[in-house]
């Protein structure tokens, strides 16, 4: 019976028109990067992104580099990853990008295009997130390797030695999987925000504040949090200063494996819980 | 019809002065901001840290309870102008809160429906209508900042001894100038945020961010180039200072990394020229499309 | 696969309001108009057939086919809502291409199917502006152009002659008439039968979200014709007047209006009778100042959506 379930369940899988749905996804990614990317509406999200890197490079122009003044500068990047990054510039830039994607559609009374279009809803959703991802991704993960290099560039060979040395390597290469779970990870969190609700922006706050209290909570509570996964992936641990101070409460370490395993488990699960949801969604624009 | 049946007449009665409109579109905002039930909500959690202050200031009166509960250190629980900076800034939080729900329920959904062509058609002008609307945020506002901090103050002189209240004057002043100038550059922040993002859903977030996101950016500023100007734009951290200012309360930044008044004042007062700027360009009753 | 879209009591509700009410019909191809007043579950039942809301209780099926499963379904539907909205930033052929490139044609048949489309729907140069910047008739255009572009077998338009003006209006109807002898099925919804009725098949009366009459327009018509009809004329001889009437039509009842100033007449055939009161006002022995019908059941609903005015018939 089991047995008979999971062939017919298979055979399904088979007979689905698999590289129609390939193309419809790349299409839709592609509609969907035109207008988060290549539009006037989208300039704040290059203004989230790349203001540190501006700044970074004023400072790479104007001012002098002793070379005692390195590490100083490699907790300043950390910080600017932990403290700007994750809290502000990805926080605010997802908020924006997946917000938009289904509720943003709903807003602006669009929706409907997409729901008569022969895309499975499914699809539709899925398309959206990549495509949603992608921007986020290409965007932060760009100006971080950018902040990275003009950061030590400014040193001269012994800047360049660090960027291309082991441990300057290995800082990038987790300054950028840091990068990429908090989009994923704060992505899919605001895509299902914005689906139950009709503002996400009061749910976002509470999710900031959790964030912010994250740390000081019992451990059990810790792993419900974006940030909790990220900060134990940080390379250069920074000392905290003030309201700060709490950021850093250290309990239990996990592996950097571990917490992206954990970050992506909770992309997925809230992916096929979102799924679930557009299946069920009504066009009713009138209540919006 | 013949002509001697043409009887139509243009209204030529009575109308009211300028103002009296201004004042029906700040009623209308206003009954609009309190038609949800989010704001009420808000609005009772607003007051909330007001009557633990309150309570606070009955304890530093009472000599029994302070006997009790400070333990012979008399310092800990002195009402003055620290105490009121922390009061200030609370609510001042809270304003912004409150704002950040209220500021866009007023203008966005009169440009997400398209009824700003229809409002600006009657004999109102768009100053008159930003007016109105500025108006009602503005004492919504102003009912759980000044008012309330005063109210605390009075308290404070009531149940305390005589020369007290002359002797702290200036912290009053300090209260009702510091949160007006906050309320007034919030009130016009949120409204320029909310015309400019046209949707309720973004402005909320949009307003948040406008506050947090250059103060995040100050810091880098800061930590970066190493100097103290990057604070200039963490708009939480100068007000602070200005309200400590103010009240008179003891510096607490080091005498170095401190930021002069006139500085503060001149930045505020360019956020403000911005604001008006953004509403200059966004209220009209049309809107073109290029291409 | 059948060829009929059919409701099987079908119902709706938005919460505690009525949307549509156990509505059971059946669907044959060609042209079938939807009519009724505001209100009434026209768009309801259409986006009730391409899934954009779900029954509250009853079956759909349109030519067999699921909502449910969108590549299928909506390779074989078109819907041109009532929406007025479009995705943002867009270009007009832009708009019509993005949604032909979803179904998985490659791009020079999409190039093809969009500009066909676009001709159609005779969107002249206006095709290469930004949607936003339209008038009322091009946003109805485009839509239209949206909705036909991958030559579906079903179109569901709503209130596609809604901002159009009179030559647009001429244009669109023959448009839907050749779909239909090309064997398209057309659902069409409008609040004025008179306008539609020319090229329609068929057409279902509904109103208050309930199913009133369909079939045949003639038989509609007829049925509706042969229903006696209560009319108030307010007038200075009420008594002379309905003599005269009675004299000349099938009047089946006379009343006079409590204040002695009007009748209420009851008559078989309304289209005849209008025309004779035309002729008693032209004389000028009765003084008409108002005529209006007087029922206030569904008859009076049959008046508005017939829109009989003397000149049908
Ligand atoms: N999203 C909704 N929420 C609540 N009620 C709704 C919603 N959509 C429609 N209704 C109600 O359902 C009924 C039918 O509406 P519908 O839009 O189907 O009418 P219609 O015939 O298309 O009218 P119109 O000619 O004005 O387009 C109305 O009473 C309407 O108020
Ligand atoms: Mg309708």
């Amino acid at each position: 019976m089991m047995n008979a379930k999971a062939e017919a369940f298979k055979d399904d899988l088979a007979q689905q028109p698999w590289s129609l749905y390939l193309t419809q996804t790349r299409r839709l990614t592609v509609i969907e990067l035109r207008r988060n990317l290549v539009s006037w509406r989208a300039s704040w999200i290059y203004f989230l992104a790349f203001v540190p890197t501006l700044i970074i490079f004023i400072h790479l122009l104007f001012d002098s580099h002793p070379q005692s003044t390195m590490s100083d500068d490699s907790n300043v990047l950390a910080g600017i990853v932990q403290l700007y990054y994750i809290r502000l510039g990805i926080f605010f830039g997802c908020l924006g990008i997946f917000s938009r994607l289904i509720r943003g559609e709903m807003i602006e009374r669009s929706l409907h295009f997409y729901l008569l279009a022969p895309v499975r809803r499914e699809i539709l959703l899925l398309s959206k997130f990549i495509a949603g991802s992608v921007s986020a991704l290409l965007l932060f993960v760009t100006a971080i390797v950018a902040d990275f290099v003009l950061m030590y560039a400014a040193y001269g060979p012994a800047g360049r030695a660090y960027i291309l040395s082991a441990t300057g390597l290995a800082q990038l290469e987790a300054y950028v999987a840091i990068a990429v779970l908090a989009c994923l990870g704060y992505g899919a969190v605001f895509l299902l925000l914005s689906m139950m609700f009709r503002n996400p922006t009061p749910a976002a706050m509470l999710v900031l504040g959790w964030e912010a209290i994250n740390p000081v909570m019992p451990s059990l509570l810790q792993k419900l949090s974006v940030a909790s996964y990220l900060r134990h992936m940080m390379p250069v641990s920074i000392a905290g200063e003030g309201i700060f101070a709490l950021l850093t409460v250290e309990t239990e370490p996990v592996s950097g494996w571990v917490a992206a395993l954990g970050l992506l488990m909770l992309t997925a699960v809230v992916l096929i819980y979102s799924c679930y949801r557009i299946r069920k969604l009504e066009i009713r624009y009138t209540t919006e | 019809m013949s002509v001697y049946k043409h009887d139509y007449r243009a209204y030529t009665g009575e109308v009211t002065p300028l103002w009296t409109r201004v004042n029906v579109l700040a009623r209308y905002a206003f009954s609009e901001a309190w038609s949800s039930k989010i704001t009420v909500t808000l609005f009772t959690l607003s007051l909330a840290p007001i009557i633990v202050f309150l309570i606070l200031i009955y304890v530093a009166n009472n000599p029994i309870a302070r006997a009790l509960i400070t333990r012979g250190n008399p310092q800990a629980f002195a009402i003055d102008a620290k105490f009121f900076l922390k009061v200030i800034e609370m609510q001042s939080w809270c304003a912004l809160v409150v704002t950040a729900w209220i500021a866009p329920r007023l203008i966005s959904f009169d440009l997400s429906d398209n009824a700003l062509p229809i409002l600006l058609s009657h004999p109102i002008s768009r100053v008159g209508y930003i007016s109105g609307k500025f108006i009602a945020l503005f004492s919504s506002l102003s009912a759980i900042t000044w008012f309330p901090c005063l109210l605390l103050f009075a308290y404070q002189g009531y149940s305390s001894a005589e020369h007290w209240t002359a002797a702290n004057l200036p912290i009053a002043f300090g209260l009702l100038v510091g949160s007006l100038i906050w309320i007034a550059f919030l009130s016009l922040l949120g409204l320029a945020l909310s015309s400019w993002v046209k949707w309720r859903v973004v402005a909320t977030g949009v307003i948040f961010a406008a506050v947090f996101v250059p103060a995040g950016v100050g810091g880098i500023v800061t930590a970066i180039m190493r100097t103290k100007w990057g604070f200039l734009l963490n708009l939480p951290f100068i007000m602070s200072l200005l309200w400590q200012r103010l009240l008179g309360a003891p510096e607490f930044m080091r005498s170095g990394q401190s930021i002069p008044t006139t500085a503060i004042v001149i930045m505020l007062g360019l956020a403000c020229l911005l604001c008006i700027a953004m509403l200059n360009a966004r209220i009209r009753a049309r809107e073109v499309v290029r291409g | 696969m059948s060829d009929r879209i059919v409701f099987e009591d079908v119902s709706k509700f938005y919460g505690e309001v009525l949307g549509v009410n156990r509505i059971s019909l059946s669907i044959p191809p060609g042209i079938t108009t939807l009519v009724g007043p505001n209100g009434s579950g026209k768009t309801t039942l259409m986006n009730l057939m391409t899934g954009l809301v779900q029954p509250s209780s009853g079956r759909i099926s349109v030519l067999g086919l699921d909502p449910g499963d969108a590549t299928g379904f909506f390779r074989n539907v078109g819907y041109c809502t009532q929406f007025d909205s479009f995705p943002r930033g867009i270009v007009g052929w832009q708009f019509v291409l993005d949604s032909l490139m979803l179904h998985g044609m490659n791009k020079a048949d999409a190039y093809k199917l969009t500009m066909e489309a676009l001709d159609r729907a005779q969107l002249g140069d206006a095709a290469g502006r930004q949607i936003a910047g339209y008038s009322k008739g091009m946003r109805q255009k485009i839509r239209l152009a949206q909705a036909i572009a991958h030559h579906p077998r079903v179109l569901v338009l709503d209130e596609p002659l809604n901002g159009l003006d009179p030559v647009a209006r001429a244009e669109s109807l023959a448009l839907f008439e050749e779909l239909g002898r090309e064997g398209m099925h057309l659902l069409i919804s409008s609040h004025i039968l008179d306008e539609v009725d020319r090229i329609s098949d068929r057409v279902v009366l509904i109103t208050g979200g309930y199913l009133i009459a369909e079939g045949n327009i003639h038989q509609v018509r007829q049925e509706v014709r042969d229903k006696p009809m209560q009319v108030l004329i307010r007038c200075d001889h009420p008594e002379l007047l309905a003599s005269k009437m009675f004299a000349i039509n099938h009047c089946v009842e006379a009343r006079l209006h409590a204040d002695g100033r009007g009748v209420f007449l009851r008559t078989a055939d309304i289209d005849q009778f209008y025309s004779l009161l035309n002729g008693i006002a032209v004389e000028g022995l009765v003084k008409i100042e108002s005529v209006a019908p007087a029922d206030d059941d569904a008859n009076a609903i049959y008046q508005y959506l017939i829109g009989s005015d003397g000149s049908a018939s």
